[in-house]
C-alpha cells in the first residue's frame, strides 16, 4: 500500500495538468509519487466527463414550487372522488386508484399544475381525454370523466383489474394461442379507433393491459391527436441532457417514419402494433439493442428474423402478418381491420 | 410580538454572527427554510407557468423579506447567503427523498399509463446522491462543498459565490472544478 497523498498537493498538480494541453500531461504527472498520481489522473478523467452539475436542479425546483405533498393522501376527494392509493407516476401525471361517489373504483390521472412544464403537456393531456371519450369500445379504457379541479387536470376511467403487458412480458413467455387472442383484441381497438380516425401514436405494452376475466384493455391515447407530428417532448430530456427513460422505452415500438420525424398515420400504429405482437408471441424485441443508436439502426434497417426461427409452433400466416407490419415501409403494411382478420381466422373464437 | 418576528430575528442573528457567535448560523436555518418554502409556495400559485424561477430568485427574496436589507452590512448579507443555500439544498434533498419514497414501495403497479420516470425523478436521485458525495467531500475539503453548495443549490452566479464567501473569483472556478471532479469521481464510486 503506498502512503495516501495529501490533499495539497493533488489539488495543485491537478491545477498544474489541467493548464497542460492534453498530451503534455503526462510528462508532468510521471514525477509524481504513484498515489498523488492515480489521484490527479482519474480527477482528470472525470473532468472530461460532462453532464453533472451541468444545469441547476429545475425540475425538482419546478416540483417543490407546487407547494403541495407529493402525493395526493388517501381520503383526499378530486371533483367527484375519492382518493385510495397512487398506482403510478409518469411523465403524464399520476395516476390513482379512486372511488366515485357509489364507492366504485375507478383511475384517477391527473396532470398536476406544477409538473405541467409545457403547454404541450396540458395539451396531451386533454387530447387524450378527448380521444378516448369518443372511442366506445370493449378493448379500450372506457373514459368516465374529464376535467380541472384545484388539484389539477384529472381523467376519471374505468379501473382494469390486471397487469400490463410489459409486466404480463416479464414474467415469462407467454402461450401462441393466447398470444394470437390478445393481439386479435389489441388489433380490433385499434381498428375501432382507425375507424373513428383517431391514432393511438403510442402503442406499446406498457400501454396494453390484461384484465383477470382474459379481455384486453388499451388505455393511454396520450399521443392521439389529428395531424401534427409526434416528436421527443422536452420532458424526455434529462437533467444533464442525456436521453432519459421515457423516450428509449417509447423508441422500440416507433416506426421509422417517425423517428425520421414524418407525420404519423394508421400504419404507424400497426407498426408498433407489429413490435409488440412479435414480442409477445417471440419472447424477444425484434428491435433490441444495446444502446440508443442499436435500437435506431435496428428499427431503420436490421432485417427482422422470421418469428419461425425463433420459436416452433407460429402459424405461418401470422409469422407473415407480423413481419408485413413491420415494414419499413408505411404503404407495405397491413391495415388494423386486416390484423384483425387474420389473426381471427387463427385463433380460437372472439371475444368481446 | 416582536421577539417572534422572523424578521427582526434574522437580523438579530446575523448581528451576532458579525460578531462571531458560530451558532446564530443554526439558529438562523429554521427560519430561512421556512422563508424559503413560504416564497416558493406564493410564487407558484401566483405564476405556475412560470418556468424561470430559479433558487436564487427565491433567495434574493428571502434576503429583502427576512433581513433588515437597509441597515444590514454588506457581511450580513454574505452570511445570510451562506445560511439561505444551505437551507436550499435541505429543502431540495429533502424533496427529492420524498419523491423517490414516493417512487418506491408502489410494488405492482397493476394499472401504468407510463411505468418510465420522467425527469423529475432521474433528477431527484441525482440530487440524493449528489447530496452524499458533497457529505463525503465536506469531510476533505469543506470550502470546496461550500461552493458546490452555493452554486447547485443556491444558484448563486460564480461572483455571487465569491461574494458570498469572501474569496476571489478565480478561486471559486478552481475549487468548483475539481469539486466537479472529485464529485463525479466519488458519485461514480459509488454507483458502481
Amino acid at each position: 500500500m503506498n502512503p495516501p497523498a495529501p490533499w495539497e498537493e493533488i489539488e495543485r498538480l491537478y491545477h498544474e495538468a489541467l493548464e497542460l494541453p492534453v498530451g503534455e500531461r503526462g510528462t508532468l504527472l510521471a514525477h509524481a509519487s504513484p498515489a498523488l498520481r492515480e489521484e490527479v489522473e482519474s480527477l482528470l478523467e472525470a473532468d472530461s466527463k460532462d453532464g453533472l452539475l451541468a444545469a441547476p436542479p429545475t425540475h425538482v425546483v419546478a416540483d417543490l414550487l407546487d407547494g403541495q405533498p407529493s402525493e395526493l393522501a388517501p381520503g383526499q376527494r378530486v371533483a367527484d372522488y375519492e382518493v385510495e392509493s397512487l398506482i403510478s407516476i409518469g411523465g403524464m401525471g399520476e395516476v390513482y386508484l379512486a372511488h366515485d361517489r357509489e364507492g366504485r373504483p375507478v383511475a384517477l390521472k391527473i396532470l398536476r399544475r406544477h409538473l405541467t412544464v409545457s403547454a404541450q403537456a396540458v395539451d396531451r393531456f386533454e387530447t387524450e381525454a378527448r380521444a378516448a371519450s369518443a372511442l366506445c369500445h370493449p378493448n379500450i379504457v372506457t373514459v368516465y370523466e374529464s376535467g380541472e379541479s384545484p388539484t389539477g387536470l384529472f381523467i376519471a376511467m374505468e379501473w382494469v383489474d390486471g397487469a400490463t403487458f410489459r409486466a404480463i412480458m416479464n414474467a415469462g413467455r407467454v402461450e401462441i394461442a393466447q398470444a394470437m387472442d390478445w393481439g386479435g383484441q389489441a388489433a380490433r381497438a385499434l381498428s375501432a379507433a382507425h375507424t373513428a380516425g383517431i391514432l393511438h401514436r403510442d402503442m406499446k405494452p406498457e400501454n396494453i393491459m390484461l384484465r383477470k376475466d382474459g379481455v384486453v384493455k388499451i388505455l393511454d391515447f396520450g399521443l392521439a391527436r389529428d395531424g401534427g407530428a409526434v416528436g421527443p417532448e422536452p420532458s424526455s430530456m434529462g437533467a444533464s441532457g442525456t436521453i432519459s427513460g421515457t423516450l428509449s422505452g417509447t423508441l422500440l415500438y416507433m416506426p421509422p417514419e417517425i423517428l425520421r420525424g414524418e407525420t404519423a398515420t394508421s400504419a404507424s400504429d400497426v407498426f408498433s402494433l407489429g413490435a409488440f405482437l412479435y414480442e409477445l408471441t417471440a419472447g424477444q424485441h425484434p428491435f433490441a439493442g444495446e444502446t440508443l443508436l442499436d435500437v435506431f439502426e435496428a428499427i431503420e434497417c436490421r432485417p427482422v428474423e422470421a418469428i419461425g426461427s425463433l420459436r416452433n409452433g407460429v402459424p405461418q400466416e401470422v409469422d407473415r402478418l407480423i413481419l408485413r407490419m413491420l415494414d419499413r415501409r408505411p404503404g407495405g403494411r397491413p391495415s388494423a381491420r386486416e390484423v384483425c382478420d387474420v389473426l381471427g381466422g387463427v385463433g380460437g373464437p372472439q371475444k368481446a | 410580538m416582536p421577539e417572534t418576528n422572523p424578521q427582526g430575528e434574522v437580523t438579530r442573528l446575523l448581528a451576532e454572527w458579525s460578531s462571531g457567535d458560530q451558532s446564530a448560523l443554526n439558529k438562523m436555518m429554521p427560519l430561512v427554510y421556512a422563508e424559503l418554502h413560504r416564497i416558493a409556495r406564493r410564487a407558484w400559485s401566483q405564476n405556475p407557468h412560470n418556468n424561470t424561477l430559479q433558487p436564487t430568485a427565491l433567495i434574493n427574496e428571502a434576503y429583502l423579506k427576512l433581513a433588515n436589507a437597509e441597515n444590514a452590512s454588506f457581511h450580513d448579507r454574505c452570511h445570510f447567503y451562506a445560511v439561505a443555500c444551505k437551507a436550499m439544498r435541505q429543502i431540495l434533498v429533502n424533496h427529492a427523498k420524498s419523491r423517490l419514497s414516493g417512487k418506491r414501495g408502489l410494488g405492482l403497479a397493476n394499472i401504468s399509463l407510463d411505468d418510465i420516470q420522467p425527469a423529475v425523478h432521474q433528477e431527484a436521485a441525482e440530487i440524493v446522491a449528489l447530496h452524499e458525495a458533497l457529505e463525503a467531500l465536506h469531510a476533505i475539503d469543506s470550502r470546496k462543498s461550500m461552493v458546490v453548495e452555493a452554486r447547485y443549490f443556491g444558484g448563486l452566479s460564480v461572483e455571487e459565490t465569491a461574494e458570498a464567501m469572501g474569496v476571489s473569483v478565480a478561486t471559486v472556478n478552481r475549487d468548483w472544478r475539481l469539486a466537479r471532479s472529485w464529485l463525479i469521481r466519488q458519485m461514480n464510486r459509488e454507483s458502481s
